[in-house]
């Protein structure tokens, strides 16, 4: 869990001029950003921006092209995927990426792979799991692909958290699911970010995301158009022309702006 | 009639291993071992270099045939398969491995069969009114507890929930920290290991004969057809289908129909019931 | 100016080939011993076997093990007509053609169902039953002793000399090489390719990837039938030992040494596998040991691409210094524009579910001709599977999608796309290993077909649709400005290039609908305005286009219907003018909750209020 002790200037997630993509193409040219503990930064952009690609790249699905990214100051850009898990980062993928042909039970052990106990002991685990997910306590043993969207989102949330991430990355968590259930998965990451979480919040939803959010960064064909404080981010009508399709953006919209490469 | 229940039990169980071979290794990463009857049968020179040769008592065999196996299977892996992600390309390299165990065997043991001595007792025993050997018995019996033993490991463990999950999204299961290479390369080492240590017991039945194990495979494979493909208990089933299939036709029409009544099998298998009888087969796009 | 060839292996010009040819044709009255012919004739029905393999594994992408049963087929057959008074070896050939076809067919069915293992072991299962079977029928084929008294065989009457029979077996390997040639040369080998690196992509060209990979694994089993007619006037003894695994093995050998894709490489493969135990004894005992590691290694560079890919992968890093930018050539305002036939697309009710979660919810819309219809909606809304339902890969749980009337639904994704609809993917699909003008060409594979005896044989119905190819696909690169990019490999270039080229591939089969899926994403401002201009040219032609968009800015500047999709449900249509302001779209698209003040922000374009 995160490290009270730690001086607020050094992040527990450093991306410095990252550039990747996948097979032949480079999504994200030159992205830099950070996540302190106890902190959610948001993520915002239209689709097609690089958002999904800079996550998995975070993750380590896709190769680091260019520039780096450090968790608790190591440079883990090379690390294997699964690596990156036990050392505390876990990723909540888009579209609801459970285990659909398992039990709610079997997907949440599976999310305690990395804590190296054994399946007898594992049910303890998932009782905070059910704290939080009053819906999952009650189909244990249900098949995930029978449950609704919103509870198999839950279940891919939960998943993650078996782990006892100390950074929790999330791809629109909200997708396609409905209002009031989007709420109470805001509400969630609020809770985890005052229990020290480090948030990356990936989403579309934009005023939802910049409510729960300390800092926002937008990102545009690849590129970190904004990067500010959520306090400071006066002129939302800025994050709508970016989303709506003008992909320059001007220098006076707050003070933090960052001009456009 | 009995003996004939007990012969086609024993050579049944012989396929039932090899699909369970399969099996292992298809759940754990999505390949299609063909040489692993070949792997079966290098277990079965192995015992005879063992028993025969080098005359070591049978714990020692038994070791040297699992680890040898084990290591060869490991070795495919990282060398055959791990470098290749394209199916079609992966057919060709396990043939490949299957081809060169062949040719490797009949180099070092020449092309003849060889008879392999069972370890214990020669003596046929007659049980429930059928003729059978002791070693006979102990297959039978060996390779039920083997699939039992899988499915529980599958079930309770959670390295069995893993594969599980790999078989069902590979990139998902890495996103949880499960080392996917990782239980690849285990799971084609154990099916070795298995394949080895299981070389002294079938050996009395098969006999050394390296140009057997493509026909073994075949058949194998049939086994895995009926019980569809990542079933256990499917693989053990289909395994004696195919078993009392080809002892029944051998006896009660001539020795040249065995591999025809089979086939037809495998078409009508194929036909009618593509995903066998407890298979969830992967979507191959066709 | 790309001076590398841009031509695979497979397709060198065929100079070299027909020398080489001509000089194999006269090599006996050059004085070539009667020993050494036989290694010649030996080679032939070896490169034969070879041939068919890499048909059915070069291009199909199946492993067909079971060549020597077919091999096996088309010798018994021709056996039996020997033995029986019918010694015409053109009949014998065509007969053992048709027993090979039957048995590839037979066998080709089942197989293909549950994918390429399947596949593989049951051909493999073919070559264990050859002994049996010759044992059941020993009339017919002289059981394990094997087939004997099988007369001399003769060509139209005449009685077929050493020389003649030695005529007749080169000459049917060339023909069968020509044909082979031809047919990948043609739009076939071409829908092969695109079939192999993407099932998806051939089904929405319009091929059938079942019936395309059985015609080929079927069409792989006749130049076997070919060689089996041939060995039989041999020695004129047919015997089962020779149909082995072995063989069976040093056939997949050969034509992974020769190249899988490679038409002539069959002929190296064969060479080197039949010379190699006639070179060296120890090649003889350890042949085995030598196939194993040459199909491990073989098997491993086929993966990584030795065919095609790592030859593409080459030219890409060669080619880096001279990669195409972007191309500046604008597209053609003056040209013709080819009318489109346009056809109502009408989705009613269409709801689906996937487990316990509603992905669509009683769905409608519909598109009409010469308009531009949208849909939009934020990440999982639905418009993905809305989308591929459209085009077939699921079936729908209720309701109905008709395009004039025809139903669509519940239709298998290349029926739709032989029914008119043309699209796009949100990444785009170019395979590898062909060029742009290729690419453009995949698109005419159905609206016009030709079938494949008339690509091989080149009848004049080919040369037909080839001109007519030719001419369309020049039209269409003209009008998306890519004509100096023709003979590029497709892959290679930028995105927006990339997109350009997936539109192009569309809009040459004239489609009834067309389909783009997130066309714009990842372009820049001019690449936009590229699209969105070839868009209403195609419109304004009559063609019925459906966007599915996430860029609102285009969408609302382009399209005539509008249609908001959230949470599965349509949850607003109309024009852009409606859509532009309804509070219900801001809310879900946006997660906007200042709803009206966002709607007076955008309509105004003013800076909004203070959050």
């Amino acid at each position: 869990m995160s490290d009270q002790s730690q001086s607020p200037a050094a992040p527990l997630l450093d991306v410095k001029n990252l550039a990747t993509g996948y097979g032949d193409i480079r999504a994200v040219w030159d992205v830099s950003l950070s996540v302190n503990t106890g902190e959610l930064t948001a993520v915002l952009g239209r689709n097609g921006a690089g958002k999904t690609t800079l996550l998995r790249a975070i993750a380590g699905l896709n190769k680091v092209g260019k520039g780096s990214i450090s968790y608790r100051g190591d440079d883990i850009s090379s690390l294997p995927a699964h690596r990156r898990v036990g050392l505390g980062m876990g990723l909540v993928q888009d579209g609801k990426r459970v285990f659909r042909r398992l039990t709610v039970q079997e997907n949440l052990f599976l999310g305690g792979y990395t804590l190296g106990i054994g399946r007898r002991k594992l049910p303890d685990k998932l009782v905070r799991i059910y704290d939080i997910f009053p819906a999952l306590g009650e189909r244990q043993k249900v098949v995930v692909g029978q449950l609704s969207g919103g509870q198999q989102q839950m279940v891919a949330i939960g998943q993650a958290l078996m782990a006892e991430p100390s950074l929790l990355m999330l791809d629109e968590p909200s997708g396609g699911l409905a209002p009031s259930i989007v709420d109470e998965v805001m509400a969630i990451l609020v809770t985890l970010k005052k229990a020290g979480m480090g948030i990356l919040l990936v989403e579309q939803q934009v005023e939802a995301a910049i409510d729960v959010a300390d800092h926002v960064v937008v990102l545009d064909i690849g590129r970190v158009i904004l990067d500010a404080p959520a306090s400071e981010l006066v002129d939302l009508d800025v994050l709508k022309e970016a989303y709506f399709g003008s992909a320059k953006l001007d220098d006076d919209v707050t003070g933090e702006a960052k001009a456009p490469e | 009639m009995m003996t004939l229940i007990w012969s086609s039990l024993t050579i049944g169980a012989v396929y039932a291993l090899v699909a369970t071979g399969y099996n292992v290794v298809f759940t754990a990463s999505g390949v299609f071992n063909f040489a692993h009857a070949q792997l079966m049968m290098l277990g079965v020179f192995l015992a005879y270099a063992g028993l025969v040769v080098l005359k070591w008592p049978i714990i020692v065999v038994f070791l040297f045939a699992g680890v040898v196996v084990f290591l060869a299977a490991a070795l495919e892996e990282r060398i055959a398969i791990r470098p290749v992600r394209l199916a079609e390309a992966q057919l060709v390299t396990t043939v490949g491995v299957a081809t060169l165990i062949n040719g490797a065997a009949q180099r070092i043991w020449g092309p003849s069969p060889l008879s392999v001595p069972y370890f214990a007792s020669n003596q046929t025993v007659t049980v429930f009114g059928g003729r059978v050997l002791p070693d006979e018995i102990v297959i039978i019996a060996t390779t039920v507890v083997v699939v039992i033993l899988l499915m529980l490991l599958s079930k309770r463990t959670m390295i069995g929930l893993a594969m599980l999950a790999i078989a069902e999204n590979r990139e998902s299961a890495l996103l949880r920290g499960v080392n996917v290479r990782r239980l690849a390369l285990g799971a084609f080492a154990f099916s070795g290991l298995l394949a080895g240590l299981l070389g002294p017991i079938i050996g009395p039945q098969t006999f050394a004969a390296a140009g057997l194990a493509s026909a073994i495979a075949l058949y194998g494979f049939v086994a895995l057809a009926i019980g569809g493909f990542g079933s256990l208990p499917g693989g053990l089933i289909g395994g004696f289908v195919v078993g009392f299939a080809e002892e029944f036709t051998a006896r009660y029409m001539n020795s040249n129909y065995p591999d025809v009544i089979v086939f037809v099998i495998l078409l009508a298998v194929l036909l009618l019931r593509p995903n066998g009888l407890f298979g969830k087969a992967r979507e191959r796009a066709v | 100016m790309n001076t590398l060839s841009t031509r695979l292996k497979s397709v060198p010009s065929f100079t070299l080939p027909l020398i080489a040819a001509i000089v194999i044709v006269l090599l006996p009255q050059l004085g070539l011993s009667v020993t050494n012919q036989r290694q010649v004739l030996l080679i032939g029905f070896l490169t034969l076997l070879v041939s068919g393999l890499n048909l059915s594994l070069g291009y199909a992408g199946e492993l067909a093990l079971g060549q020597p049963a077919i091999y096996a087929t088309g010798a018994y057959v021709a056996a039996y007509m020997g033995e029986h008074g019918s010694t015409d070896i053109v009949l014998q050939i065509v007969a053992a053609v048709a027993a090979a076809l039957v048995v590839g067919l037979l066998t080709g069915i089942p197989g293909l169902r549950l994918g390429s293992w399947s596949l593989a072991m049951t051909s493999f299962f073919l070559v264990l039953l050859i002994p049996d079977i010759a044992n059941i029928f020993p009339g017919a084929t002289g059981g394990m002793v094997g087939a004997v008294g099988i007369e001399n065989g003769t060509f139209f009457g005449v009685a077929l000399t050493n020389y003649g029979y030695y005529l007749v077996v080169v000459l049917s390997v060339i023909f069968w090489l020509a044909f082979m040639r031809n047919l990948v040369t043609s739009r076939h080998g071409i829908a092969l390719r695109v079939m192999r690196q993407s099932p998806v992509l051939a089904s929405s060209l319009g091929i059938s990837v079942f019936r395309t990979k059985l015609l080929a694994y079927a069409l792989g089993a006749v130049p076997a039938g070919i060689a089996g007619a041939l060995f039989a006037n041999l020695d004129h003894y047919v015997s089962p030992e020779t149909f082995s695994f072995a063989l069976a093995i040093s056939i997949l050998a050969a034509s992974i040494l020769g190249g899988a894709t490679s038409v002539y490489g069959a002929v190296f493969g064969a060479v080197i596998m039949q010379l190699g135990p006639s070179v060296s004894t120890s090649f003889q005992q350890d042949a085995l040991i030598f196939y194993g590691i040459l199909l491990i290694v073989g098997g491993v560079l086929l993966a990584n691409g030795v065919s095609g890919l790592a030859n593409n992968a080459w030219k890409r890093y060669v080619l880096k210094g001279e990669r195409a930018t972007r191309t500046k050539h604008a597209a053609s305002t003056e040209f013709h524009f080819p009318a489109m036939a346009g056809a109502k697309l009408s989705v009613k009710g269409v709801s689906k579910s996937f487990g316990g979660n509603v992905a669509l919810r009683d769905v409608d819309l519909d598109a009409e001709a010469g308009k531009v219809t949208a849909l939009i909606g934020p990440n999982g809304s639905g418009k993905t599977t809305l989308l591929n339902m459209i085009c077939g890969f699921y079936p729908t749980d209720a309701g109905t999608i008709d395009l004039d009337g025809v139903q669509l639904d519940h239709r298998r994704s290349y029926q739709i796309a032989n029914l008119g609809l043309a699209r796009t993917f949100q990444t785009p699909v170019i395979p590898a290993g062909i060029t742009v003008a290729e690419v453009v060409l995949s698109g005419r594979y159905s609206p016009e077909r030709v079938s494949i005896a008339a690509a091989a044989l080149r009848f004049p119905r080919y040369w037909k649709v080839h001109s007519h190819d030719q001419e369309q696909v020049a039209e269409i690169l003209d009008i998306v400005g890519l004509t100096d990019l023709a003979h590029e490999q497709a892959d290679s270039l930028p995105l927006g290039t990339r997109r350009m080229l997936e539109i192009a591939r569309a809009l040459v089969s004239k489609p009834r609908v067309l389909l783009l899926d997130e066309s714009a994403s990842g372009l820049d401002e001019d690449e936009v305005a590229r699209l969105a201009m070839l868009i209403r040219r195609v419109r304004d032609a009559g063609g019925t286009v459906i966007l599915v968009e996430h860029n609102f800015r285009l969408v609302l500047s382009l399209a005539d219907t509008i249609h908001v999709l959230a949470q599965g449900e349509i949850i607003a249509s109309g024009t852009p003018a409606d859509i532009e302001v309804d509070p219900r779209v801001l809310r879900e698209y946006l997660g906007v909750k200042d709803v009206d003040a966002a709607a007076a922000a955008i309509e105004a374009d003013t800076t909004g209020p203070q959050r």
